[in-house]
């Protein structure tokens, strides 16, 4: 599951206000639970205890989630905020997909098998599968949705990892053939992005039709969506809610506020900050997953001071990671080793852990002609929960290796505007990915967000080898090689990977830990039913 | 009445400068709606199509007066973030801020009047002092500090008895839940009745404290008359200004309080606008807050008139 934008959530820029607001709301809370106690009666049903037993069938989950606004789309394949990837999920399904485990499984697809030369995959369809008007699911419908997706004229968000992509070729109803121009040995793994959902021919958005395990009932964009059961879904039982409404808000505190007074059955993505003091909540349960998301520094190598590797490894020590994962994930992160992909099973996990090291930092700074130190100015925005205070917090950590870093704050539309790419020294977010997606979105020449101008040619052909060897040890070997370059030499400062921490009512049962970085359980309420008294 | 004619003149002059800088402003930000609509998708034909449909090859004058001209027959353009009309976006926005403006409106006014006149005659006695302190203290809080105090104990911890977020289903209209209206409306009233209530208390005293006043009182005039007939009146006036900016402030968006509760008004879709660099809907609700902040200062000089027997009967200056 990977969208191939880096996360762009159009927040409103109102973070310096909800720092205080926040504070001011985790107060109301410690205060307020004692009260509670006393006085506990919500409209829900009352169940202390999560539900046990066989899934029941039945009721209505409203899951509160921040972001989105008047741009928000049900279309398949132009998902943009955590509102729009939430809905598509539940609507559509692609071919493969990511579960908790970060493991690959089939979907709509039942195998999909390379030919040796990695350059023709095989997919076998699912049989029995319907769309949510009745039709059934065929190898057309596969070809006509990649058509539609990598259109050229209107390339949708998927695309850019497609990009090796000739043609879909129709075998027959049940078995279609992916036939690139390129190997790529880990083809399969660009078709389990949420953003490929597999549509019919004549897909149109305004009727958004899936095979999705529910369907389509009403939708404003920036407020609300209500999605009913599939009655034809294809798994066995699944869903079991009768109904599901997605809410947008555009306020943490409204967020949590809606959980605590019932309103909401299950929200995504709490501030870290707030974690301890809503898990004191006894009705409410707190979903702490640990994922593979990073929110980088971003370093140039091909622009001063940064051109110089030496400059770059001094960054990368002058942090400290454990503190970093303290002050902005409040602890709910692990730590990171300036490389992506952790759960990739080629990562390099032989690497050692490196640390702050500051006179190591100011010795490779002085041989860089800097023994006075030097002044950086590091663009930040609010583009996700933390980024601005880990930007304040490393401008505090690199002051005691000579480094004085300028944190230039900007909102979140200008950070992804004309300069997006362009700064010299910034920030970025990207969600769980495995290596070669990640690489072929970030750190190639040829990638699309290739934000540190990373192109080194010993990296780029391990790389290439990479994407045509099928023997998954020898690919591994290639994938740990070309990382141990990135960490002597890369652009990238990667100090954490921060957890994704959501919650919900007792009562709502089947989400599990996700390690895609998706909030409640990768969003497959599929598997989510309610305890208690429905009717 | 010639002088509130005179006004009404002025305030439309006002409304049409307000408009040519509001469309000048939008001409400024760089980039072209058709780009902002297109974003990473433009290519040099989308962007030529599109700009040919919207009219933005025309001079920069004539698109100014068929944006005008649209703003008279409610067409405010397309959106850039929805891709649909403008007005279609903000209808039910709209209509939802003002039934928060006018619930708000509704329990302020009354309350502030009354409080304020009641401690004006309680003067220096403890009903004068337990109000004062009280509004001086809610007068001094935050919006969003009053809205959370109030959510704590209305709905989450205290006695949850009240929602504490909007949540319509889509298409419903808020007013059809009127429990989940109960505390933004409360908020806002908290907000809005100290300034009304000490300005009212203010002016009443200075009143009080006049010579016609005094002069009813000595030639007998019941006091509750005296209160009624001479001295409200006139005391009405300068709070009509105070009242007008609070509306004026409500009209506007107000965007903690929409936030706090999830509440659909026009300040996040504002807020929402200037994010996505949609051009139109950021100048449609510019020009109808600017038309609100006109018209309630409109009425409120109408209530100084009206008040004021000098200028009531036209013998102006």
């Amino acid at each position: 599951m990977e969208p191939a934008t880096s996360s762009r959530l159009r927040l409103p820029d109102t973070s310096a206000l909800q720092l205080t607001r926040r504070r001011l709301l985790g107060t109301g809370l410690a205060l307020g639970l004692g009260g509670f106690l006393a006085a506990c009666s919500g409209g829900q049903p009352d169940v202390l205890a999560s539900p046990e037993g066989p899934p029941q069938s039945g009721g209505t989950l409203r899951v509160g989630l921040s972001g989105g606004g008047a741009a928000d789309s049900l279309d398949a394949h132009s998902p943009v905020s955590t509102t729009d990837i939430a809905r598509v999920v539940n609507l559509y399904e692609s071919l493969l997909y990511r579960d908790e485990n970060y493991e690959l499984q089939p979907l709509l697809a039942v195998s999909a098998t390379p030919s040796a030369d990695a350059l023709v995959w095989t997919v076998d369809l699912r049989k029995g599968v319907t769309f949510h008007d009745g039709r059934p699911l065929t190898g057309r419908d596969v070809a006509a949705t990649f058509k539609r997706i990598t259109d050229p004229d209107d390339p949708k968000t998927g695309a850019s990892s497609l990009s090796v992509l000739d043609e879909v070729a129709v075998i027959n109803d049940h078995r279609v053939e992916f036939r690139l121009n390129t190997a790529a040995a880990t083809f399969d793994d660009s078709l389990g992005q949420y953003a490929l959902g597999i549509v019919p021919e004549d897909y149109d958005p305004a009727t958004p039709i899936g095979t999705g395990p529910f369907k389509y009932q009403s939708f404003t964009p920036g407020r609300s969506s209500l999605f009913v059961r599939n009655e034809n879904y294809w798994r066995d039982n699944e869903p079991y809610l009768d109904e599901l409404s997605i809410l947008n808000f555009d306020d943490d505190d409204a967020l949590i506020n809606a959980l605590l007074s019932t309103q909401v059955d299950a929200v995504g993505q709490i501030p870290l900050a707030l974690l301890e003091v809503i898990d004191a909540d006894p009705r409410i349960s707190i979903l702490n997953s640990e994922t593979g998301m990073w929110m980088p520094f971003t370093m140039r190598v091909d622009k001063p001071p940064f051109d110089d590797n030496r400059v770059r490894q001094a960054f990368r020590l002058a942090v400290d990671r454990e503190q970093m994962i303290e002050q902005v994930l409040s602890g709910n992160g692990s730590i990171g080793n300036d490389l992506y992909s952790p759960f990739d099973p080629g990562y390099a996990s032989k690497l050692p852990q490196r640390v702050q090291d500051i006179a190591r930092a100011k010795e490779l700074l002085a041989d860089a002609g800097y023994p006075d130190g030097l002044s950086v100015e590091l663009v930040t925005a609010p583009i996700q929960a933390g980024a601005v205070e880990a930007a304040q917090v490393f401008a505090q950590q690199a002051a005691a290796a000579g480094i004085d870093v300028k944190i230039r704050r900007v909102d979140t539309t200008t950070f992804f505007g004309d300069g997006y790419l362009q700064w010299d020294f910034a920030q970025d977010f990207w969600y769980t990915r495995n290596f070669l997606p990640q690489v072929n979105n970030s750190s190639l020449p040829t990638a699309p967000y290739n934000e540190t101008h990373w192109d080194h040619p010993e990296f780029n052909e391990l790389v290439a080898q990479a994407k045509g060897t099928l023997d998954p040890d020898k690919r591994n070997e290639l994938i740990a090689a070309a990382q141990e370059i990135e960490y002597n030499e890369g652009g990238y400062i990667i100090w954490g990977h921060p957890n994704q921490a959501d919650a919900y009512q007792q009562y709502v049962a089947g989400l599990v830990p996700n390690r895609t970085g998706l909030a409640l359980s990768g969003f497959e309420f599929r598997r989510v039913w309610l305890g208690g008294d429905l009717s | 009445m010639p002088i509130i004619l005179r006004r009404l003149a002025t305030s439309v002059l006002i409304l049409l400068a307000v408009s040519v800088m509001v469309f000048v402003a939008t001409l400024l930000l760089p980039g072209d709606p058709a780009q902002a609509i297109l974003g990473q998708q433009a290519t040099p034909e989308r962007l030529a199509a599109l700009r040919e449909q919207m009219n933005l090859n025309d001079p920069v004058l004539q698109r100014y007066f068929s944006w005008l001209g649209g703003l008279f027959v409610g067409d405010l353009g397309i959106s850039a973030a929805s891709g649909g009309p403008v007005s279609a976006l903000l209808g039910e926005r709209i209509g939802a801020s003002l039934v928060l403006l006018v619930a708000a409106s509704l329990i302020s006014l009354p309350v502030g009047f009354l409080v304020g006149t009641y401690s004006a005659l309680r003067r220096g006695r403890t009903g004068d002092h337990v109000t004062t302190g009280v509004s001086l203290v809610l007068a001094a809080l935050p919006e969003f500090v009053i809205g959370i105090a109030l959510i704590t104990l209305f709905s989450t911890t205290v006695f949850p008895i009240l929602p504490s977020v909007t949540m319509a289903p889509p298409g419903e209209a808020v007013w059809n839940y009127p429990l989940q209206l109960v505390l933004p409306t409360l908020t806002l009233v908290l907000v809005v009745t100290p300034y009304i209530t000490r300005m009212m208390r203010a002016t009443m005293l200075e009143v009080l404290d006049s010579g016609y006043v005094e002069m009813a009182r000595l030639k007998g005039v019941p006091e509750r008359q005296v209160i009624l007939r001479h001295a409200l009146p006139h005391a009405l006036s300068p709070v009509a200004q105070v009242v007008a900016i609070q509306l004026a402030w409500m009209a506007g968006g107000v965007v903690v309080v929409e936030f706090l509760f999830r509440y659909p008004g026009i300040g996040q879709a504002l807020v929402d606008a200037v994010a996505n660099r949609d051009v139109q809907v950021v100048q449609a609700l510019s020009i109808l807050i600017a038309a609100v902040y006109i018209i309630v200062n409109l009425l409120a000089d109408m209530v100084g008139i009206l008040t004021n027997p000098k200028l009531r009967t036209g013998g102006t200056r």
